[in-house]
């Protein structure tokens, strides 16, 4: 493990909308550098299993941080990727309309599974230190997520009439251009619809109603599941964290952190507190976020920058004052009517300026 | 069904003991069923087994739309009608037998995960080769599926379900994949079988549980089910462990049954098998479907077809 590079995964979401603010830097190491993107700058320094600390610029659509976009586990396979290589959000939507989207210097991947297969490729993997048959317990907890978790995930989120139009319709069309933010949230919540009825709407459930009660029940045994396995250890593999924990992650923590009007699947999952503590740990690790939900490290950099400005504009009109005392006391010059500059401590800098410039 | 109508059944269920004339139904062996719903059914007969509980197996033409899901097979109990494994094996618990009552919790949830796993990802790839692929549904699955029925009947029947089954795999996103990729993730399933049953007799040591009927129903019907080619059964036959494992059950559960009950002859393959010429050149000699009609042999007075047999016979005492 490189205890000496930081996994320094900032990550600044305000009022649950999907907004990332920069992060704070990390050590430059990498070989790859390519031109930071215009939209929203930033990179960040992860630490591989193998020690070495590489810095990579990759852009990653945040649209799968709700529900998990169409795949399931697109939010954990973002989330290791952010977690163990840089991901920075970028503002645009995929020509495919397609989330999560890891979009590195020329290429776009879009699966959850592709996109952890390149990951590995270049050398980002968590999985090295699990042995053959937790490798093989990965794959079949994923499988068991995508059949019982996923179906109510999405039902929660696209097709439960109340939460799809308070919550995550806002939510996302606030993120997509004018005109397809008219039409893509409609047509996925359409194809979720498709998909739950497609997979677990056959008979002998002919109704909606019947197939919700089923899948919810599902979703909550699978969710007892997952408790009974995770028992007290920090990680589901130990100590540190590893693919299924991503995924699980991924799952969960949409259910988890969304203030949702109806939200059965969220109160079974208070419950079951080793989940949530989980959870908890992930997103204070890995993603610098408090429980509120601000980014302490966002809101300080504005800060700091707002504090830097104020005391500039004070110093130039201090100085501003000293050169009128001079000039008033020089007996060349009549004197002359000083305004004085009143600036309240941290106030806005737009006046200052506004009264500094001739 | 809602809570109340599943707990209705389990005490229905818990009433009477398991009967003798449990029958499993499922398509017919020979011509109709296809290599899911075999897996199926085998999975099934080898869970029962397992339990030691009797049932014999029914071949129907239409079994598919008796069952109350829609999907084979199902067992029919007494007054009760369960189908696919999931709800057998809770049926066979409230009656009093279980596999898994030994494992704990976190066993418990792994078996469970392993269960999805081979769900996902064997019965998915085994559905897309047999309606996704085109070579494979022209030659195979459309001749198959509608052999019970007349013309346009059968073409319309397996048009169908072939519509159902691609959409369906267009939502779970499986329409996209290659060929290539299909195997590719069979393979994986496979390796994580593999590596978590190791040296092991079954996934959870010592006593088969319904895990080991699931993987067993679907291996063993991939390693004798002839297809167009054989990559699928080359995937598995590439971990030792497996093929060692499928013919354990085999030999364990399966063995001293007549061709009714047997695996083998479940499995017995799309095409004429190889795996045993003689039987087939006699058994296809006293038995062709073409002598049947009298009207399709190409030699009638030298064949030695029951058909013709009879005939001939009939001529001589002339």
């Amino acid at each position: 493990m490189a205890s000496g590079s930081r996994a320094a995964l900032a990550l600044g979401r305000g009022n649950g909308a999907c907004g990332y603010k920069p992060p704070s830097q990390g050590p430059a190491t990498a070989p790859e550098a390519a031109p930071p993107p215009a939209a929203f700058p930033s990179r960040l320094c992860c630490r591989g299993r193998s020690g070495a600390a590489m810095r990579g610029q990759h852009r990653c659509v945040p649209r799968a941080c709700a529900a998990g976009g169409q795949d399931g586990g697109s939010h954990g396979a973002e989330l290791l990727g952010r977690r163990l290589g840089a991901a920075v959000p970028s503002s645009g939507v995929s020509d495919r309309h397609d989330v999560p989207v890891l979009i590195s210097e020329d290429t776009v991947i879009s699966q959850p599974a592709k996109i952890l297969n390149f990951l590995r490729k270049q050398r980002y993997n968590a999985d090295y230190e699990l042995s053959a048959k937790q490798g093989a317990d990965t794959l079949a907890y994923i499988a068991l997520l995508e059949e019982k978790l996923l179906p109510a995930l999405l039902h929660t989120f696209w097709v439960e009439a109340e939460n799809y139009c308070s919550v995550t319709k806002p939510w996302f069309a606030s993120r997509i251009p004018f005109p397809l933010s008219l039409y893509l949230p409609g047509k996925m919540s359409r194809e979720a619809l498709n998909r739950i009825l497609l997979t677990r709407g056959g008979p002998p459930l002919y109704s909606l109603t019947e197939v919700e009660a089923q899948i919810y029940r599902d979703a909550k045994e699978c969710l007892n599941l997952l408790s009974k396995r995770l028992g007290t250890s920090q990680f589901f593999f130990g100590n540190t964290p590893t693919t299924l924990d991503a995924f699980v992650f991924g799952f969960l923590a949409p259910v988890y952190k969304v203030c949702f009007p109806r939200v059965q699947l969220q109160e079974h999952l208070k419950q079951l507190t080793n989940l949530c503590r989980f959870c908890d740990d992930i997103l204070t690790c890995y993603f610098k976020l408090t429980i509120t939900g601000h980014s302490p490290s966002g809101q300080d950099t504005a800060d700091a920058n707002l504090q830097k400005l104020t005391q500039l504009v004070n110093k130039e009109s201090n100085l501003i004052e000293k050169m009128d005392d001079n000039l008033r006391k020089s007996p060349q010059h009549p004197p002359r009517k000083i305004t004085t500059l009143k600036l309240a401590a941290g106030g806005e800098e737009s006046s200052p300026l506004n009264r500094l410039s001739p | 069904m809602s809570l109340v109508a599943e707990a209705f059944m389990n005490q229905l269920a818990a009433a009477e003991p398991w009967p003798e004339n449990a029958a499993l139904y499922q398509q017919l062996k020979e011509d109709q069923i296809l290599l899911s719903d075999n897996a199926a059914s085998l999975a099934v007969q080898a869970f029962l087994q397992m339990c030691n509980l009797p049932v014999r197996v029914v071949c129907r033409a239409n079994a598919e739309y008796m069952s109350p899901s829609g999907k084979v097979p199902f067992i029919h109990v007494g007054n009760q009608v369960v189908s696919e494994l999931g709800p057998i094996v809770q049926f066979v618990k409230a009656k009093g037998h279980s596999l898994s009552d030994g494992l704990d919790e976190v066993q418990k949830a792994e078996m469970k995960a392993y269960m999805e796993l081979v769900n996902n990802m064997l019965l998915t790839a085994e559905l897309y080769l047999q309606w996704c692929d085109d070579v494979t549904v022209e030659e195979i699955t459309h001749p198959r599926y509608g052999s019970p029925y007349p013309w346009p009947l059968n073409r319309i029947l397996s048009y169908q379900k072939q519509w159902e089954i691609r959409r369906k795999m267009k939502a779970i996103g499986w329409a996209g994949k290659s060929l290539e990729q299909v195997l590719e993730d069979v393979d994986q399933c496979c390796q994580a079988l593999s590596q978590r049953l190791g040296t092991q007799p079954y996934f959870f040591n010592k006593q088969p549980t319904e895990l080991d009927a699931l993987v067993f129903g679907h291996l063993f019907t991939i390693l004798t089910t002839q297809l167009i080619t054989d990559e699928l059964s080359e995937k598995v036959k590439n971990y030792g462990n497996l093929t060692a494992f499928c013919r354990r059950i085999e030999q364990q559960y399966f063995e001293g049954h007549d061709k009714d009950g047997s695996a083998a002859a479940s499995a017995r393959s799309a095409k004429r098998s190889e795996s045993d010429p003689d039987l087939n050149k006699i058994w296809s000699q006293i038995f062709t479907p073409e002598c049947f009609c009298l009207a399709a042999c190409q030699m009638p007075s030298s064949c030695k077809c029951v058909t013709h047999l009879g005939v001939q016979l009939v001529e001589l005492m002339r």
